[in-house]
């Protein structure tokens, strides 16, 4: 498949899904109408998404590989990125309007549900990820370092990570 | 506090989509620890916009949620950047994941690894959650505060609504129900 018909394909995709969700847009338009893409390889694509770090959206990058290898995994990132723009407009638009009252209290709203939204999220992520005293022990660790310190980020990843790896040879996590 | 250049803008993007597993939420969760509590680039209440404006533009949320914060940081250029580093560190992780991911899943030490960060990913939300709120726990706002909080759990949660439904109710609610300023 030609790679700039491609890249269109995944940013129609990608165009047309919100909140990270698979899009049923690719499969019909990949798999569907032009076979270029089977079940199983759309299934190792999503697959492969999740289990990367970063945006789990990034499945169209593997779905680009399986279609038109590196050339097509570069048109999966780009059409990956390029709806991400569109936020900008949104924002200039808003942006002029956010000292008034009524719309700073708005705003206000949304940052207190978008907190409600978080902690939905943490649920299932809860769920797969606390599984044993170690998990718990690395949870409440990362809690209180970012809560606490002025420690970047990063170096709490990394810890964990690092206890992820030590917890594996203890037996103290399950993989 | 420390000034911001693009350069160090990007590496931030870069580190922290490269290193967070789990998706979007909790990067956004580790760019917020980064660029609201512990530097103080972001106002809370510019977070929780671009927050909310990420959720309704189409694509992948978190890259919106780059450009976005970005763009309020450094403009075109750095919203440009910090989507590049958000990115192509992670697809090129992808494109080695879609090669050899049988391989991969089997690889217990890498497994266990990406576990230990899963667990401290469930830390960073929840600190996120609370940095959100706390602002709002004084006394004249707080009913508010858990009002709109507990909803939007309830909604999401129970009733599996979607979050740019939510979102634009507690927008709305905001709208009409505002908080009270302080004698």
């Amino acid at each position: 498949m030609n790679v700039a018909l491609l890249y269109l394909l995944l940013l129609k995709a990608t165009s047309t899904s919100f909140s990270g969700l698979t899009s049923p847009v690719l499969r019909h338009d990949l798999v569907e109408r032009h076979r270029v893409l089977t079940d199983r390889q759309l299934n190792a694509a999503v697959a492969a998404g999740r289990t990367a770090p970063g945006p789990n959206g990034l499945y169209v990058v593997s779905v680009g590989y399986f279609v038109a290898g590196v050339p097509g995994a570069c048109a999966g990132c780009l059409a990956a990125m390029t709806p991400a723009f569109a936020i900008i407009v949104l924002l200039r638009y808003l942006g002029r309007r956010a000292e008034r009252p009524a719309v700073r209290s708005a705003i206000q709203s949304v940052t207190l549900a978008a907190a409600g939204l978080v902690i939905n999220a943490t649920i299932p992520l809860a769920r797969d990820a606390i599984t044993g005293p170690l998990p718990i022990a690395i949870g409440v660790a990362s809690f209180l370092f970012l809560a606490f310190t002025r420690y970047a980020t990063v170096w709490v990843i990394v810890g964990a990570a690092l206890a992820g790896l030590a917890g594996g040879f203890a037996g103290l996590i399950q993989p | 506090m420390v000034s911001l250049s693009l350069r160090r803008l990007s590496l931030i993007y870069l580190r922290v989509s490269s290193l967070t597993f789990g998706g979007g939420d909790p990067t956004m969760a580790a760019l917020q620890s980064e660029l609201v509590t512990r530097h103080g680039w972001l106002s809370r209440e510019k977070y929780g916009l671009v927050y909310g404006l990420a959720r309704i533009t189409p694509g992948t949320n978190i890259l919106a949620f780059c450009a976005g914060t970005a763009w309020e940081l450094k403009g075109w250029p750095g919203a440009i950047l910090a989507v590049l580093g958000a990115t192509v560190p992670a697809a090129a992780a992808v494109v080695l994941l879609t090669v050899g991911y049988e391989a991969f899943k089997q690889n217990a030490r890498a497994m266990a690894a990406i576990a230990g960060t899963l667990a401290a990913a469930v830390g960073m939300m929840t600190v996120s959650a609370w940095q959100l709120v706390r602002p709002d726990l004084r006394r004249e706002r707080i009913l508010r505060a858990l009002v709109l909080v507990a909803g939007s759990v309830l909604l999401s949660y129970v009733f599996r609504m979607s979050p740019i439904w939510i979102l634009g109710m507690a927008a709305l609610a905001g709208f009409f129900w505002r908080a009270p300023v302080p004698e």
